[in-house]
């Protein structure tokens, strides 16, 4: 392979899924829109290839496993996948200049957020949402290598097995992994989005949930977050759901990683995010959107103080399930064209349901 | 916890000192034992878009109007599908009304007949209503030339040598039955285009929300409308003068809080002042013939228009003129109204599958044509034809009265019509013979009667509803006029209301707080402070002067069509309607909450003196609260 071994959002080689995986991807596209997307390198899946070097054959001890192996085999197999991994890539020169493009790009003592971004993730038709290891407020060259080495490992844990054996994504083989190094927003508040409605496929609508404090809770279903349905032509927010929102995922004071803090008694019922954050939200999902095609998913956080200019696009995604379908039909009834023949299916709407349901 | 079903109408107790209110109204408008199988079936909701109060005897011709023009021209006409007319019946006062379903085995053969009479009328839209302006219009002219005198002494020498051949007795007979034929026949018009008008935009709402099951009801509408529609002709007329006034250089001279008379009587003194009301004179035939009763306009005879109470406008154009000194623009933005329109109409179909978008194109179309008249229909029946049927009808108790047929003027009115003509032919039999009609020693006791039955009605608090409610109501005029749903009528079923809470539709979106201020009659307008929540039955055109000062709107009645809705979207400040009962409910002073895009109004601070009297209360249609 000749792509280089770590390569920034902003290069147009990060354009290639195959080199930097289906969320690094993602994120380039988001710079290329001009998305406000917080400053990050891609380990590249070269630098994957590399860091095993030739002749390593991790996948060995999985060979000959089918979607009925027991669960425990599975795990023995996928453990030693692992180890033979992690051993080749700790000896290799990749991480070392993992080390060096985080401490020059990002910044030596920069918190960051280590994502995989395995290639064939992200893709419409597969989400591989929380198949792979996600690591958050890094702080050093050790810990960022270390992490990166973790995340390639984490190809091979039972359960990205399994979901591959059922996506058959690559037919079955492990594929390549690069790794995303992203510095991490200080958020005030984060969340998702989807450019459309997941309850009803109405895709006139960004529908965005959010928490105080880092997404990760949300993303991983632990709490209850704010929902907003915001109507992309207008721009109103046709509808708000405000959560009690205790607790918040917070970076800790001075080390790294995170811990869980209580939200203060006046913010634990107040919405997470403003009018001008939402309408920040929308204008670059819309944008998002449009770019993409097909409706999208996303992840954001806002920095603190908040503001409109404090929303950062952290990845996004084709959004899997009602993007395969055309979207819901305006027709009152089947072969309606003329205005009249609309007019007419729906004064006899109510008749004919009736019939449908054997009145 | 919840009731199942309404107090039958078959039940509803005569309030105290209301005793014989049947004889006020028509017998066949009300609920009889020969149709009590029937109607005891039936679900009845009270109509406060239409008649919020109780209704006067002469006044009933109003509900007459719409039962059968509504009714025929859904029924017969045009053959509805799955919908006949409205019924209505009269309780203590009140209209009563119940949509009645075409039968379902008929909706077939109806869609087929409809498609193609409505079909005809689809497709020559524009020219038909270029049509019909022309015959309302005409009917107008009719009754704006009836004239109702005392009769005089000796019939004008014209009567002979013009061979007019007819007294002016026979001629105040003939003209009373004229205006209220004319009036009759203004209805037919006024439903020849209204309900297959409201098809054809319900058939656009129900498209888009099909599509798009987030999407707020103002959005659609504001595809459909900001068209350029006389009915806000009114109201840019009073800008018109605001700036006039600006030019003329007596802009602070009008500022002021004179009332109109007085102060018209002082720039009357000038050439600028003499000038400007001159101006305003002119424009007052026609643009101020607007009714300004809360609610359906002209829905009663005892609100004033513009023309009579010229206050009313004044305020408005004080308003302007505020707003002009404060270097605001004071124009409707009609070209950013019409931008809008393209950009969010495009937006939407933008989003739609593709084999969806000629017939959305088709259908917005079709709802914007239909969607003028649905607006300008409104100037030129509920207020042009009715402000001019009322001004007849107060010109024919005056010459009543000054003949001796009543005591005062305002006696007529508590006669139902036919009562009217036969002391027509009594006050016109006794001039011509020149002997002395039974007169108003014969209608004395009967009047001071009513009288007594009016007040005592007006004090009961109708219930919304009667009889069983159905399981769902989804007939489309009930939902879109009315503002009645299935959940509305749940909420009125509800026993355990939350405390200082109101749920009505969702009129207008945004979020306020603000003391608030109940209106019930127009004359309270003037009370409205800026940042005030108007709290009203409903609202009317000619309440323009308060929406620039208000800060919400809550209503008792009407749907996301209402006037209170559109004129509340057109101002960007929120709006919840139908509430039923935030009139009743509600104190002025009291600070509440109004959320325009939940429907709900919240009680922050209960008003202090509550539950004691309260002076602004009550006024109604008699105005003299």
């Amino acid at each position: 392979m000749s792509a280089p071994w770590v390569v920034g959002l902003d290069d147009p080689a990060a354009a290639d899924a195959a080199v930097v995986g289906g969320k690094g991807a993602g994120l380039h596209r988001l710079v290329a829109l001009g998305g406000r997307v917080p400053a990050g390198v891609v380990v590249s899946t070269a630098a994957f290839a590399a860091a095993l070097g030739d002749g390593v054959d991790v996948e060995a001890p999985l060979r000959g496993l089918d979607p009925d192996t027991p669960l425990d085999v599975l795990e023995q197999a996928a453990d030693r996948a692992r180890a033979t991994l992690l051993d080749a890539a700790r000896s290799s020169p990749v991480l070392d200049a993992v080390r060096e493009a985080y401490a020059a790009r990002i910044g030596a003592d920069t918190r960051v957020a280590v994502r995989s971004s395995a290639v064939g993730e992200d893709a419409a038709g597969a989400s591989f949402a929380g198949e792979h290891d996600t690591y958050l407020e890094l702080r050093g060259p050790d810990a960022v290598a270390d992490a990166v080495a973790r995340c390639w490992a984490s190809l091979y844990t039972a359960r990205a097995i399994s979901y591959r054996q059922r996506a058959t994504v690559g037919g079955g083989g492990a594929g390549a992994m690069a790794v995303v190094v992203q510095e991490m927003v200080d958020a005030r508040a984060a969340g998702v989005f989807m450019t459309l409605n997941p309850a009803n496929g109405d895709r006139s609508t960004v529908v965005c949930e959010a928490v105080w404090g880092l997404g990760e809770p949300l993303v991983s279903g632990e709490v209850t977050p704010d929902r907003f349905v915001i109507d992309k032509i207008s721009g109103e927010v046709v509808r708000r759901e405000i959560a009690v929102k205790p607790t918040r995922l917070t970076r800790t004071e001075d080390g790294p990683g995170t811990v869980v803090a209580d939200v203060a008694p006046d913010d634990r019922e107040r919405p997470c995010l403003g009018d001008a954050e939402l309408a920040a939200l929308l204008a670059v999902a819309r944008r998002i959107e449009r770019d993409a095609g097909v409706p999208q998913d996303g992840e954001f956080a806002v920095a603190d103080p908040g503001g409109p200019d404090a929303v950062h696009l952290l990845q996004t995604r084709p959004e899997t399930v009602w993007s395969a379908r055309a979207p819901r039909s305006a027709a009152p009834a089947p072969g309606v064209g003329s205005a009249l023949s609309a007019v007419l299916a729906t004064l006899t709407r109510s008749s004919r349901e009736d019939a449908d349901h054997g009145g | 916890m919840a009731a199942d079903r309404f107090p039958s109408p078959f039940d509803v107790p005569t309030p105290a000192g209301a005793e014989g209110w049947e004889s006020m109204y028509d017998w066949y408008h009300l609920f009889g034992p020969e149709r009590r199988e029937l109607d005891e079936q039936r679900f009845w909701f009270a109509d406060r878009l239409h008649h919020p109060d109780v209704l006067h005897p002469y006044d009933e011709i109003q509900c007459e109007c719409w039962w059968q023009a509504l009714g025929a021209f859904n029924t017969r006409v045009f053959a509805m599908p799955p919908a006949f007319g409205v019924d209505q019946r009269i309780v203590n006062g009140r209209l009563y009304v119940t949509p009645v379903p075409a039968p379902p085995e008929d909706i077939a053969a109806r869609a087929e007949e409809f498609g193609k009479r409505a079909g005809h009328y689809y497709e020559r839209w524009d020219a038909i209503y270029d049509e019909w302006r022309g015959k309302v219009m005409a009917k107008l002219e009719e009754i704006r030339a009836i004239r109702f005198d005392p009769l005089p002494d000796l019939e004008p020498e014209e009567t002979v040598y013009a061979h007019t051949g007819h007294s002016a007795g026979f001629r105040m007979i003939r003209d009373f039955d004229r205006l209220v034929l004319t009036m009759y026949e203004t209805y037919q018009y006024h439903f020849e285009l209204l309900n297959i008008g409201y098809a054809a935009y319900l058939t656009f709402f129900g498209m888009c929300r099909q599509a798009f099951p987030d999407i707020s009801d103002q959005s659609i509408s504001r595809m459909v409308g900001g068209l350029r529609v006389e009915l806000y002709r009114p109201d840019d007329e009073l800008k018109r003068l605001a700036k006039e006034a600006q030019r003329l250089g007596i802009a602070d001279r009008i500022a002021g809080d004179e009332d109109a008379g007085t102060l018209f009587a002082a720039l009357r003194d000038d050439p600028a002042g003499a000038e400007w009301i001159a101006d305003w004179e002119r424009t007052a035939d026609p643009w101020f013939l607007i009714n300004t009763d809360p609610g359906h306009p002209g829905g009663y005879h005892t609100y004033p228009t513009w023309a009579d109470d010229p206050n009313i406008p004044l305020a408005s154009v004080r308003e302007y003129l505020r707003r002009l000194a404060d270097g605001s623009s004071i124009d409707r933005p009609t070209e950013e109204v019409l931008a809008e329109r393209d950009r969010i109409t495009a937006g939407y179909r933008e989003l739609l599958d593709e084999a969806d978008r000629a017939t959305f194109d088709d259908t917005v179309a079709l709802a914007r044509q239909v969607f003028v008249y649905i607006e300008e229909h409104v100037l030129y029946i509920e207020h042009w034809m009715w402000a001019t049927f009322w001004a007849k009808s107060h010109e024919l108790s005056r010459a009543l009265a000054a003949m001796g047929e009543f005591d005062e003027p305002e006696d007529m009115f508590f006669l139902r019509r036919s009562e009217v003509a036969e002391a027509i032919y009594d006050c016109v039999a006794g001039w011509s013979v020149g002997s002395r009609p039974r007169g108003a020693e014969y209608w004395r006791p009967i009047i001071a009667r009513r009288r007594e039955i009016y007040t005592a009605l007006r004090a009961w608090e109708p219930p919304p509803a009667l009889g069983p409610p159905p399981t769902t109501i989804d007939e489309p005029f009930t939902v879109m006029l009315w503002g009645i749903t299935t959940s509305t009528v749940s909420e009125w079923l509800r026993t355990d209301t939350e405390d200082g809470v109101l749920r009505g539709t969702a009129g207008s979106p945004g979020v306020v707080e603000g003391p608030v201020r109940v209106v019930t009659h127009p004359s309270q307008l003037t009370e409205v402070q800026p940042g005030d929540v108007l709290v009203c039955p409903a609202t009317s055109p000619a309440w323009a002067p308060v929406f620039a000062r208000v800060a919400a709107t809550v209503s008792d009645v009407g749907g996301i069509m209402s006037h209170t809705a559109i004129v509340c979207r057109e101002y960007g400040m929120p709006a919840v309607v139908g509430t039923g009962n935030a009139v009743a409910t509600l104190r002025t002073g009291e600070r509440v909450r109004v959320d325009g895009s939940s429907g709900v109004v919240t009680v922050l601070e209960p008003d202090a003196q509550r539950p004691g009297e309260h002076a602004d209360r009550g006024a109604g249609p008699s105005g003299t609260a």
